[in-house]
C-alpha cells in the first residue's frame, strides 16, 4: 500500500503552453489528500521566431515565475481529482516592456486508471481550466497566460519493471477556446481579423517516461513534445501572438522524496527544440503535504 | 483497444469548429445615388473630363453585350465573391489596404553588425521587406488611394451621366441582377473603376504584392459580370478611367517628398535645433542597438489641405520643457500608472495601441469611416470622398505632427525609468501621433456624421489617453497633439465645404 502524493506535476515554466498537466501513474489511496505549494522558474534568453533561432536584446532574458497551489484528493484507490492556480509573473531584463503579474488559470483534473494487458495499466486524466482573473492575454511574450479556457483529455499506459523501474507513455489533445483580445483587430497569417475574437489553436502533446519509484521516493527522466494543431508564425522581427504554431520539444529530470507526511519534490527541463517559443530552462521545486480525510 | 477508442471520441468531442467570425456586411442599395456628383470638386484632377471616358457603342452592339450576360452561370464561389464586393468597391479595397499595412507594418530587424537595413523598394520581398508601413507610410497610402478612388470616381459619375447607359436590368427585364441595382448610370463601371485605381495605388505602395493585388484585380472586374449588374464594355471603360485618374494622382504621390522622408543627415542639425531651445535632455532611441528615428524628415512632405506656411503657423508651442515644475508634473502621473495600472487602462492602452503588425491609428481610422459610411448606405463615390477627406487629414495630421516631433526632438518617457505596456515607438516624444491623427480624422468624421459626433471625439479623447495609459507619452503630448489634430481636420472640412456635394 503505497502513501504516494500524486503532485508530481509538469509545472512547466513557460506557463503559456499550459502544460500544468498531472501526468504520472501514480494515485492517492481514497480519501488521502495531498497539498502542495510549488515555486517554478523558467526563463530564455533565445527563442525561435518562426524557424528563426535568434535573441532579442531588447528583451534580454525573459523570466517567468510561479508560485502554485495544488491539491489532490482520492475518491478511490482509482479516481483520483486534482486542482491547481498558479501565480505567475513575468519580466524582462532589458528593454522597457513591462512585466506582468496575477493568479493565472485554475484548473481541475480527474484521472482515472483500469488493468489494461499483461500488465499494462491504462489511465485516463479529464482536465479544464479557466482563467481566474481578467490578466491581458495578447502583450506576448510579458502576458501571463493565453487567457483561453482549455479541455484537456489525456490517454496514458504505464508499465512496472523490475527493481523498482517503470516506464510511462502518454499522448494529451488540448482543446482551447477564443479569447477575447483587447485588441479589435489583429493578423493571422496573412490575413487582417477585424474583431477581437482570437482562435487560439488547439494542440497535442505525448511523453514518454522512465523512472525509479520505491515507497514515496521517485527519480524520473523524461522527454516531453508539445504543437499546436495549426496556427501561424511569428513574423520576421514580430512579437509572438496567441494564433502562433508553438512547438516544443522538452528533456528533464524530476524527483520527489517523501520521507513521511512532508516531501519535497523539484523538476528541471530544457527545450531543446522548438518553433515560435522560447527556449526555456525551467526549475521547480514544491513541499508536499499528505493528510487523510475523514 | 476500446480506451483508444474512446480517447478518439473525445477528441472528436471537444475539438469543435471554432472559426473566428466577423460581422458581415450585407450589400445595400445606397440611400442617395448622388446624381451631380460629376461636378464636385476633385483633389487632382483639374476636372472631371481630364481623362476621356469613350463615346457608348450603338445601342445594337450594347444590347448584344446585355444578351451575353444571360448565358453567365456563377459558381458557389463566385457568388460568393459578388456578395464580398457587393459590399462596397471602395470599402472593400480600402480594407485590402489595411491588411497590407499590417503585413508590412513591422520594424526591420538589425543585422549582424548591429545596423538596421533600409527596406528597399526595388527588392520588397527581402528581409527587411518594403514598405516598412509604419503610420505615417500607411496614412500616405490610405490618402493617396482614397484621393485616387474620390477622383475616378467623380469623372466615373460625370460621365455615367453624360452617356446615361441603363443597366443591364433595366434594359432587359430577364436579367436578374445578383445585387441591388440603383438607377445610376451603368457606363463606365464605377466598380471597375475603384477595381483599376486602386491597385495602381496600392501596386506603387506596396511593390511586393503584385500577384495579390492582380487576384483582388480581376476578381473585382469580374464580379459586375458575374453579378450582371455591367457588361464588359462598361468594365473595359471604367479600368482604363480608373488607370489614368490613378496615374495622375501617382505622379503627385512621386514628387511629394516621401522619398527623401528617411534622411537621416538632418538628425544632428534637429537635435542641435532642439538643444538651442532649451532641451537639456534629447530624445535618444531605447532600442539596442540604437534604431536611427523614423522618418525624420517626413515633415517636410508635402500636404494636401494647407500649406507649408500655415503647417508651420500651426505647430503646437511647447508649454513647458523636461525638468520644469509642470513636467514633473506630468512625469509623477505616469510614475504612478507605472505602478499601479489599472486593467481598465491596459485595455485602452491596447486597444488604440495599434502597433507592429497592425493597420496603424490612420488605418482604425480608416475603419471607423468606413463602418460609418456603410451605416449612412452612402453611395461608393459619397464614400470615396468622404474617405478622401479623412484620409488627407490623416495624412496631413501625419506630417504636421512629425515635424513637430523633430522641430523639438524631445525624450520619451522610457528616458525617465519608465516601462510601457504596449512597445515604445522609436521616434520623438512631443507630440503625441495617435492624438493628432484621432482627432484630425474625428473633427471630419464629425462633419460627416454629426449624430455620431459624442463617439467619435470619445474615440478620439480615449486614443489620446491610452498613450498616457501606455506610458509612451506625456500628458502635454497628448493635450497638445490633440489640438493639433482638430486644427488639421477642420482645414479638410473648410474643403468639404466648397467642393459643391453638399
Amino acid at each position: 500500500m503505497k502513501k504516494l502524493c500524486t503532485l508530481l506535476f509538469c509545472l512547466l515554466a513557460f506557463v503559456e503552453l499550459k502544460a500544468q498537466m498531472p501526468h504520472d501513474a501514480i494515485y492517492m489511496n481514497k480519501k488521502l489528500a495531498c497539498g502542495a505549494l510549488v515555486y517554478g522558474t523558467s526563463s530564455w534568453t533565445t527563442y525561435w521566431e518562426n524557424g528563426l533561432k535568434r535573441d532579442n536584446p531588447n528583451l534580454g532574458r525573459l523570466t517567468t515565475q510561479s508560485a502554485t497551489a495544488m491539491i489532490a484528493y482520492g475518491i478511490t484507490r482509482d479516481i483520483n481529482v486534482m486542482a491547481m492556480v498558479p501565480y505567475v509573473k513575468t519580466d524582462a531584463s532589458q528593454g522597457n516592456l513591462m512585466g506582468q503579474q496575477g493568479l493565472q488559470d485554475a484548473s481541475v483534473f480527474v484521472k482515472t486508471k483500469t488493468k489494461a494487458y499483461h500488465g499494462i495499466t491504462a489511465h485516463g486524466v479529464v482536465g479544464f481550466s479557466i482563467p481566474v482573473t481578467n490578466y491581458v492575454p495578447d502583450f506576448m511574450p510579458m502576458s501571463i497566460g493565453l487567457g483561453a479556457k482549455t479541455m484537456v483529455i489525456r490517454g496514458m499506459l504505464s508499465y512496472a519493471l523490475p527493481k523498482h523501474l517503470y516506464v510511462n507513455s502518454s499522448i494529451a489533445y488540448q482543446a482551447r477556446s477564443q479569447v477575447k483580445a483587447d485588441r479589435d483587430a489583429y493578423l493571422a497569417g496573412s490575413k487582417l481579423y477585424q474583431t477581437d475574437q482570437v482562435a487560439v489553436p488547439d494542440a497535442f502533446d505525448a511523453a514518454f517516461r522512465i523512472g525509479y519509484l520505491k515507497k514515496d521516493n521517485q527519480i524520473e527522466f523524461f522527454t516531453e513534445h508539445f504543437s499546436c494543431t495549426k496556427g501561424d508564425d511569428i513574423r520576421r522581427n514580430d512579437m509572438p501572438f496567441l494564433t502562433n504554431d508553438m512547438t516544443m520539444t522538452t528533456v528533464g529530470i524530476y524527483g520527489k522524496y517523501q520521507p513521511k507526511a512532508f516531501g519535497v519534490n523539484a523538476r528541471v527541463a530544457y527545450v531543446t527544440d522548438g518553433q515560435n517559443v522560447g527556449q526555456s530552462t525551467s526549475i521547480s521545486i514544491g513541499v508536499l503535504y499528505q493528510f487523510k480525510i475523514k | 483497444m476500446k480506451y483508444i477508442f474512446s480517447f478518439l471520441i473525445l477528441i472528436s468531442l471537444v475539438s469543435c469548429d471554432k472559426s473566428v467570425s466577423e460581422s458581415m456586411i450585407e450589400p445595400y442599395a445606397p440611400a442617395k445615388v448622388d446624381e451631380t456628383a460629376g461636378s464636385w470638386k476633385t483633389f487632382i484632377l483639374t476636372n472631371s473630363t481630364e481623362v476621356v471616358v469613350p463615346a457608348l457603342n450603338s445601342d445594337a452592339a450594347y444590347k448584344k453585350e446585355v444578351d451575353s450576360l444571360k448565358s453567365i452561370e456563377v459558381t458557389a464561389s463566385q457568388k460568393a465573391a459578388v456578395l464580398y464586393w457587393g459590399a462596397g468597391s471602395v470599402l472593400r479595397w480600402n480594407e485590402i489596404a489595411r491588411e497590407l499595412a499590417a503585413r508590412y507594418n513591422i520594424p526591420p530587424a538589425a543585422n549582424a553588425e548591429g545596423v538596421y537595413p533600409v527596406p528597399n523598394a526595388a527588392d520588397p520581398l527581402a528581409d527587411p521587406k518594403f514598405p516598412f508601413a509604419n503610420p505615417p507610410y500607411t496614412a500616405r497610402a490610405l490618402a493617396y488611394l482614397s484621393v485616387a478612388q474620390y477622383d475616378a470616381l467623380v469623372s466615373a459619375w460625370k460621365y455615367k451621366y453624360q452617356y446615361n447607359r441603363p443597366a443591364p436590368s433595366v434594359l432587359d427585364a430577364s436579367i436578374k441582377p445578383l445585387l441591388p441595382v440603383s438607377t445610376l448610370p451603368a457606363y463606365p463601371s464605377e466598380d471597375a473603376v475603384v477595381a483599376q485605381a486602386s491597385y495602381v495605388i496600392l501596386l506603387a505602395m506596396f511593390p511586393g504584392e503584385g500577384p495579390f493585388l492582380a487576384a483582388k484585380l480581376a476578381e473585382a472586374k469580374n464580379v459586375p459580370l458575374w453579378a450582371k449588374t455591367n457588361v464588359n464594355s462598361d468594365v473595359i471603360a471604367g479600368a482604363n478611367l480608373g488607370a489614368a485618374v490613378a496615374a495622375k494622382v501617382m505622379a503627385r504621390a512621386k514628387t511629394d517628398g516621401m522619398s527623401t522622408s528617411n534622411n537621416q543627415a538632418i538628425v544632428p542639425d534637429m537635435i542641435a535645433h532642439a538643444k538651442s531651445l532649451g532641451f537639456t535632455t534629447v530624445w535618444a532611441s531605447q532600442e539596442l542597438p540604437a534604431r536611427p528615428p523614423m522618418l525624420p524628415n517626413y515633415g517636410a512632405v508635402k500636404t494636401w489641405n494647407f500649406d507649408r506656411t500655415t503647417l508651420e503657423s500651426i505647430r503646437p508651442a511647447i508649454p513647458y520643457l523636461p525638468g520644469s515644475e509642470a513636467f514633473n508634473k506630468d512625469l509623477a502621473e505616469l510614475q504612478t500608472i507605472n505602478k499601479t495600472q489599472t486593467r481598465e487602462q491596459a485595455a485602452i492602452a491596447n486597444y488604440w495601441a495599434d502597433g507592429p503588425g497592425s493597420y496603424t491609428p490612420p488605418g482604425h481610422w480608416h475603419r471607423y469611416a468606413c463602418e460609418a459610411g456603410i451605416e449612412a448606405k452612402y453611395s461608393e463615390v459619397r464614400m470615396a470622398r468622404m474617405l478622401a477627406y479623412v484620409g488627407t487629414a490623416l495624412m496631413d495630421a501625419g506630417v504636421a505632427c512629425w515635424e513637430t516631433k523633430y522641430f523639438y526632438y524631445s525624450p520619451r518617457p522610457q528616458q525617465f525609468d519608465l516601462k510601457t505596456s504596449v512597445g515604445l515607438p522609436n521616434f520623438p516624444s512631443y507630440t503625441s501621433g495617435h492624438s493628432t491623427f484621432s482627432f484630425a480624422a474625428a473633427a471630419v468624421l464629425v462633419d460627416f456624421f454629426p449624430d455620431r459626433a459624442n463617439t467619435f471625439m470619445a474615440n478620439a479623447q480615449q486614443a489620446s489617453d491610452s498613450r498616457v495609459y501606455g506610458l509612451i507619452h506625456f500628458r502635454v503630448d497628448c493635450t497638445m497633439g490633440g489640438k493639433h489634430g482638430k486644427t488639421i481636420g477642420d482645414y479638410a472640412v473648410q474643403r468639404a465645404k466648397s467642393d459643391g456635394a453638399n
